[in-house]
């Protein structure tokens, strides 16, 4: 089964940079999502759900199969990940 | 003032800042220098040098408590992980900033 | 020179309560303040950013600057969120009705 996996950035966070460069590295299909350069008409509702999730304004919050992680931390990813070669 | 004269005066300031407060600058270079770019840039956008790790809201007194350097405002959790968020800043005795992972405040 | 210095600055009565006046004695950026009739003398520049502090507002002995928020006691210098961090304070004395800063080793 392939992993569902979205990341939740800022366009202007390294850490962010680094979290998206890790799963393209890792040959993961990711969706990633620049919250701060979103058109206004969308941006709230999108931080919003940011929020939620992570529970505070830190960047990047990856989604794993539903799971949170908040933060670049491939421990946390590698946990989360089921797909293949994991 | 152009953005490598500010990146410099903002290493100045928050020298002075951080120093007392049992931190310094990140021996990662690069990431220190990328960091700050983005400051100055969100400076000359939206006139305070933001974090660029963390998202502003609409009220201004949560987004003053994510101007850099903002350890002040977030000090127990970024001593547990002895980096700020960003990290541009690590606790003092710290020579391998590559080694703190981020996590969030009720984590540990 | 060096050693104290008292320098005179403007009258006492300038200072209301509640208000914070710069004075520049010596060429120092300092700011007087009075709290429930007691005169204080801190540094005028924030140990954030260095933004003068003086369009900053005054709630009881709490001063916050204008920029970015900082708070500080005026009486102490302390900043509210990590009492490591002050801004300078200084004494006063008021002769003749002229408030006098004391300069260290100006
Ligand atoms: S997390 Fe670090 S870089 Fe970001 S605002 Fe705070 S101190 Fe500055
Ligand atoms: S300069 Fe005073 S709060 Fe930033």
């Amino acid at each position: 089964m392939a992993d569902e996996v979205t990341v939740y950035a800022l366009s202007t966070c390294p850490w962010c940079r680094k979290t998206k460069q890790w799963f393209a590295d890792s040959k993961i299909e990711f969706e990633a999502i620049d919250v701060d350069t979103l058109p206004d008409s969308q941006q709230d509702e999108v931080a919003d759900k940011a929020y939620a999730l992570s529970g505070g304004r830190r960047f990047p919050v990856v989604v794993i199969n539903g799971e949170v992680i908040v933060g670049f931390n491939p421990e946390k990813f590698l946990e989360h990940l089921q797909g293949a070669g994991w | 003032m152009g953005t490598a004269e500010r990146k410099e005066s903002l290493r100045y300031l928050y020298d002075k800042v951080v120093d007392p407060l049992g931190f310094k600058f990140t021996p990662d270079a690069a990431l220190a220098e990328e960091l700050l770019e983005q400051e100055v840039k969100l400076e000359q956008d939206l006139g305070a040098p933001y974090c660029p790790c963390q998202m502003r809201s609409r009220v201004r007194g949560e987004d003053m408590r994510i101007v850099c350097p903002c350890i002040p405002f977030h000090r127990a959790h970024f001593d547990k992980m002895k980096r700020c968020w960003c990290g541009l800043f690590v606790h003092k005795d710290v020579t391998d900033p590559d080694s703190l992972p981020q996590f969030p405040p009720d984590e540990e | 020179m060096s050693g104290p210095r008292w320098v005179p600055t403007i009258d006492d009565a300038k200072v209301r309560d509640g208000a914070c006046v710069p004075v520049y004695p010596k060429g120092v950026g300092v700011l007087l303040v009075r709290v429930d009739g007691k005169l204080h003398a801190v540094a005028n520049k924030c140990v954030h950013m260095a933004c003068p502090l003086e369009g900053g507002k005054l709630e009881g002995a709490t001063l916050t600057c204008p920029c970015h928020d900082w708070r500080f006691d005026v009486r102490s210098g302390e900043f509210l969120d990590a009492p490591e961090l002050r801004i300078a304070t200084f004494a006063t004395k008021v002769e003749d009705g002229k408030v006098l800063v004391e300069l260290k080793g100006a």
